[in-house]
């Protein structure tokens, strides 16, 4: 009996060592230890000796039993890294093969702009509003204290609306005219005064200034963006572009509160490692008025002199000030108790100095190429 | 407009030992912006006074020549084609090492010891164009004969032998500031960002160091008090204007120093007396101009109007008709200047001229702005005069360059000083609260008496009283100086803004709501761009043509009064034409695509600011206009589902510029919204569109108006759904909608019912369609048995068959 463990146990390993793949290995364990196999035959034989003999043959059979497990299990995980080992062969990918997308949609880098400022802003408690593009004279230069003969308000600079001759036209029959009309039936209320000008293409967000001072709620927190226009076209200017402009009115509001809230835009949007600066400069509807301009990010100011950003490791932003008593008691702000702060420049500028988005044409910007568009 | 500044020329009016660099970071925190610092004299490293000892012939070369030149150390040969070499000439010499520029153009290019033509040549010697003066041409194949402007000896370095060991300040200054556009206006704005001595001669600011020895002489009686008369018949054009008159000058090339300073300041040098005026324009920010009083008709210079049709042949060659609003100076006869702009160059100083009139004057800054626009004519001067000089700045300029005059051309003051004055010159006031100052810069640690330091270095005249003062605007501040708020901005700005602590405003938040138009916007953008929509910037810009290829009218559309060009001389009633022409721009490298613009269109109403809605215009475009149609409509079911609207879509009653079969109007909550479709086939081909195109045009303000329901939750089923599908054939012009509609009411148990195949053709014939649904059926508080699903899928086809004649399959 004893020979007949030693015999199955050699009878396995000698076939063990013949087997390649896990079928085999399968069947072997079936024939030999399965709940009919070779091992279980043995031992219902060995289970019809005396128990004196089990007793001897117990101890080889649990010998042989143990080994014979421990030389399948080893077999086993031999067979299966194999196997695996094969299936890498088999299944190979090449992993630098471009993946497969969903369609991608691609949204233009200035409404992604737009988004981002819109954000930073809201943070500190300023509202995004809205403002005609197309505004009186009034809002866009007269009311903030830009006399008559200001070059913004010649011809050259600025474009003008030819005044609508004749009377309302009756809505045409198109559809699409029709909700047209429907909607001017919901729109805005005729300006207050008549006296309001020539109607401009807005060559600034400020337009917005007296226009919410004019709503009569106070304090003032609000963030204008919006399309802008000026006559100018060529490969660093485009007769059409972004500004988005700040407004701030409250009481006991400082310089110090400009710098603030510029301080914190910088550096939201820019990157917490960049600083501002304010230059002093000029501007009709702000006083003092200042010239914002931000710490280059190439340079960082330590080769400023051969840097191709900036001018001495500063960058222009854009300008902002103290808006002007004048401007405040257009809008029906009493100068002695409020005052405040507006900034505002150019959304193109921005976003080609935040991503280093460097156009050779910014007139590329709009010309609706989807091979610009689609890199975003 | 920026203005070169010289810092050795500042220093003949400021004391001061500043490095350039520490200077120009001074008066850039002050308000002067230093862009650029040169470092005028590396410029001319290597480069030596050089003369010449021999000149011979080139063996090998008839234009050059090898002329032996003495450079200090030794006498080397060089190798030169410049014609008007001469034996003992000085010559600018660069060696081996230097950096010129070849003939004035190109890059820098480093000199290297060289052999022409066989000849061994130790550098160049150069013409004044290859070592950075451009204004000072030497002339065809010739080379920049510097004996007349230096004696230093053979091989002193250039920088030192012609005084360019200099730097040369970049600085911008701002438009209300044309009193800082000059030497004496940066010296004073240095003085008082820095604190060092200003070197003015009588301290007042006010007279040149010349002035007072002026005064005198032009008051003296033994002069004419007037060989030419000055009148003026536009008083409001011409606030002021002086003049003088200067004989027996003798005009030629100025010296050394005054072409140098002309140099390097961006002037070109052109004889002592017109190089004199540039001088003084460029010290005392004050534009003057020299007439050769010999050709001056009657005696007599008028300030006036031109007459219609007049003409004027300018300093720069060309002849101007002049308009009659535009300032003249004239003789008895005719414009002798363009005022303020430009000199006429039959009165202008040649080499003949012995007897000068400079003028001194002051014109409206919009006059000369329209003028100069007009002509589109500019110069130094009217860049100045356009922005605003003051009528006191007039008499020291003059002196100055009565001073200069005599010095480098000779001559005498031949005349009383000839002065038109509209009115004397009153100096504005201002009382000035410190402590409005203090809080609107909100800083605390600045006293009265400080920012009264600041004003006074400034030039302003303070007159303490309590706790204000009485302020005294200096002349060539009192255009800029409007408000006593202005004068805050001088104390903050010297004070220096990078100390004023950065703090985010405090005080009530203004609890303003977002406004849903600009939210929705987003949101579009934001889902259309999930769904692989590519967004499209357009300028707000049309025109005719591209608005009669839509067949649309020009009636309220918004026209521009002074457009840049004629392709951009609307505003856009509607978004669709840009779109269209957009895929025609595109179709060429993607042959299918899926855009979408977000933008306001434009309509003018009367006696207010044009109708400027926003709008959304989505494209899909292809080959199969019926797939586009489909991913259009697929486009508009997810933007209602993701923003919350139900959009009903039902067929347009026709518009023209719609396909007549596959165009719908858009409804949100009962309302019409917009329109989708494809286009018609003849606006197609209008836009030269190769692909079919399908449209969303959106008003966003409508929509934003229609109220969204939002998400709705609703309970997920107890009870599995049983799902079966169903086919079948019904007659082609039946509405899905409808066929829907009838499935949903044949059984309670319907849940959906979705479309997932349509099949036209052969099989199911003419004018018939097969249709195949899933159907999920579900009861709230059972699983459905086989046969109540049976059941259901039979009442289901019976419908069909009965309402429209459906054919199961």
């Amino acid at each position: 009996m004893q020979s007949k463990f030693q015999q199955f146990k050699t009878d396995f390993e000698a076939q063990l060592h013949t087997v390649a793949d896990r079928l085999k290995l399968e069947e072997l364990r079936t024939q030999f230890l399965g709940r009919k196999g070779k091992l279980a035959e043995l031992m219902k034989e060995m289970g019809l000796l005396a128990q004196d003999q089990r007793q001897v043959l117990g101890a080889v059979a649990n010998e042989v039993k143990t080994a014979v497990e421990a030389a399948f299990a080893q077999k086993e995980t031999t067979v299966r890294a194999q196997e695996d080992a094969a299936a890498a062969q088999r299944e190979w990918i090449d992993v630098t093969e471009p993946g497969s997308w969903p369609r991608a949609g691609h949204l233009h880098p200035v409404s992604t702009a737009i988004a981002e400022i819109s954000d930073i802003f809201s943070r500190i408690g300023f509202s995004r509003v809205r403002a005609p593009e197309v505004d009186w004279d009034y809002y866009a230069f007269e009311s903030l204290n830009m006399p008559k003969d200001h070059p913004a308000r010649d011809d050259w600079e600025t474009f003008f609306v030819k005044q609508a001759a004749g009377s309302r036209q009756q809505a045409a029959g198109t559809e699409d005219e029709r909700i047209h009309h429907e909607l001017q039936a919901a729109s805005r209320p005729l300006p207050a005064s008549p006296d309001m000008g020539r109607l401009v293409l807005t060559p600034h967000t400020s337009n917005s200034q007296v226009r919410e001072m004019e709503k009569g709620k106070l304090p003032i927190r609000m963030i204008n963006i919006n399309r802008t226009y000026r006559r100018q076209s060529d490969v660093t200017h485009v007769p059409m572009f972004h500004q988005f402009e700040g407004l701030l009115i409250d009481k006991d509001v400082t310089i110090g509160n400009l710098k603030g809230t510029l301080d914190y835009f910088a550096k939201a949007y820019f990157g917490p490692s960049r600083v501002t600066r304010l230059r002093p400069h000029h501007f009709r509807f702000t006083e003092p008025s200042f010239e914002i301009d931000i710490s280059c990010g190439l340079c960082e100011g330590k080769d400023s002199a051969m840097c191709r950003l900036c001018k001495a490791g500063w960058l222009e932003l854009g300008g902002a000030g103290m808006v002007h008593p004048n401007v405040l008691k257009a809008g029906g702000v009493d100068p002695k108790v409020h005052g405040g702060f507006a900034f505002g420049w150019g959304v193109e500028r921005t976003l080609s100095m935040k991503s280093g988005m460097n156009l050779d044409d910014i007139r590329l910007l709009y010309k609706n190429d989807l091979r610009f568009v689609r890199q975003f | 407009m920026n203005i070169l500044i010289s810092y050795s020329w500042l220093k003949d009016y400021l004391k001061t030992n500043l490095s350039p660099e520490e200077f120009a970071k001074k008066t850039t925190t002050a308000g002067n912006s230093v862009e650029h610092i040169d470092d005028v004299a590396p410029r001319f490293d290597k480069m030596v006074v050089g003369v010449i000892k021999e000149l011979k012939p080139h063996p090998q070369a008839d234009r050059l020549r090898i002329a032996m030149t003495d450079i200090g150390s030794e006498v080397v040969q060089i190798v030169c084609g410049g014609v008007n070499l001469s034996v003992g000439q000085r010559v600018v010499v660069a060696v081996p090492g230097s950096k010129v520029r070849w003939h004035g153009e190109g890059d820098l290019v480093e000199l290297k010891e060289t052999e022409i033509r066989g000849e061994k040549s130790f550098g160049m010697i150069c013409a004044a164009e290859e070592i950075g003066f451009e204004k000072l041409a030497s002339g065809d194949r010739m080379i920049w004969d510097i004996s007349s402007l230096t004696d230093a000896p053979a091989g002193t370095p250039v920088a030192k032998a012609l005084g360019l060991d200099d730097h040369i300040f970049d600085i911008e200054v701002t438009t209300n500031r044309p009193d800082a556009a000059s030497i004496i206006g940066q010296a004073r704005e240095g003085h008082a960002a820095t604190g060092e001595e200003l070197k003015l001669a009588t301290g007042s600011l006010q007279q040149a160091a010349f002035g007072v020895e002026f005064e005198e002489i032009a008051a003296s009686r033994k002069l004419p008090a007037a060989s030419f008369r000055v009148s003026v018949l536009e008083k409001k054009l011409c606030p002021k204007y002086e003049a003088v008159r200067l004989d027996g000058v003798k005009v030629g090339p100025s010296p050394w120093w005054l072409q140098r300073a002309l140099l390097i300041s961006g002037h070109r040098p052109i004889n002592n007396i017109v190089d004199v005026t540039n001088y003084v324009l460029h010290e005392y920010g004050q534009p003057l101009h020299t007439f050769d009083a010999a050709t001056l008709k009657g005696g007599q210079i008028v300030v006036r109007k031109a007459k219609k049709g007049e003409k004027i042949i300018a300093l720069d060659g060309n002849e101007y008709e002049l308009g009659k609003d535009q300032l003249v100076i004239a003789d008895a006869e005719r414009p002798i200047a363009v005022a303020g702009v430009m000199g006429g160059s039959e009165t202008g100083t040649t080499a003949q001229t012995t007897s000068v009139i400079i003028e001194s004057a002051t014109f409206d800054p919009v006059s000369i702005r329209r003028t100069s626009r007009a002509l589109n004519l500019s110069s130094d001067s009217s860049q100045l005069f356009e922005k605003g000089l003051s009528q006191e700045a007039t008499r020291p300029a003059l002196a100055r360059a009565v001073e200069l005059i005599l010095k480098v051309a000779g001559g005498q003051v031949a005349s009383q000083v000839a002065t038109f004055e509209a009115k004397p010159f009153k100096a504005p006031t201002y009382r000035f609260r410190p402590a409005d100052t203090r809080a609107l810069m909100g800083v605390e640690d600045i006293t009265d008496e400080q920012m009264y330091e600041s004003l006074r270095r400034l030039g302003f005249g303070i007159d303490v009283n309590g706790r204000a003062a009485k302020v005294t605007v200096p002349y060539w501040r009192a255009r800029d100086i409007e408000d006593p708020r202005d004068l805050t901005e001088e104390i903050a700005r010297l004070y220096d803004y990078g100390r004023i602590p950065s703090v985010l405003p405090t005080g009530e938040l203004t609890g303003a709501l977002p406004d849903p138009v600009i939210v929705l916007e987003r949101r579009l953008k934001e889902c259309l761009r999930g769904a692989g929509f590519t967004e499209a910037y357009s300028y707000s810009f049309t025109n005719e043509q591209e608005l009669s290829r839509y067949s649309s009218s020009t009636d309220q559309v918004v026209a521009i009064e002074n457009p840049l060009s004629a392709d951009q001389s609307l505003l856009r009633p509607s978004l669709i034409p840009t779109m269209l022409t957009t895929i025609e721009a595109n179709q060429g490298e993607f042959k299918e695509g899926a855009l979408f613009e977000i933008a306001p269109t434009y309509l003018s109403r009367e006696g207010e600011i044009p109708d400027q809605s926003l709008e959304l215009v989505v494209a899909v475009y292809g080959k199969d206009g019926a797939v586009a149609f489909r991913q259009a409509k697929g486009i508009l079911e997810r933007v209602g589902e993701e923003l919350g609207y139900s959009f009903d879509v039902s067929p347009h009653d026709g518009d023209s510029r719609w396909h007549a079969g596959r165009s719908a109007r858009v409804q949100g909550g009962g309302k019409t919204v917009g329109s989708m479709g494809e286009i018609a086939p003849a606006i197609s081909k209008a836009f030269g569109l190769d692909a079919r195109v399908t449209l969303i045009n959106l008003s966003i303000e409508s929509l934003s108006r229609v109220p969204a329901k939002g998400l709705i939750y609703e309970p997920i089923p107890t009870f599995p759904e049983t799902k079966r599908d169903m086919a079948f054939v019904v007659a082609d012009r039946v509405e899905f909608l409808q066929i829907s509609q009838a499935l949903r009411g044949a059984s309670p148990l319907v849940h959906s019912v979705e479309l997932f195949d349509v099949y036209r053709g052969a099989h199911v014939g003419e004018g018939k369609k097969s249709l195949a649904v899933h159907l999920a059926l579900r009861a709230a508080d059972h699983t459905l048995t086989a046969a109540e699903a049976d059941t259901a899928v039979a009442a289901m086809g019976q419908v069909l068959v009965e309402k429209f004649g459906g054919i199961m399959r």
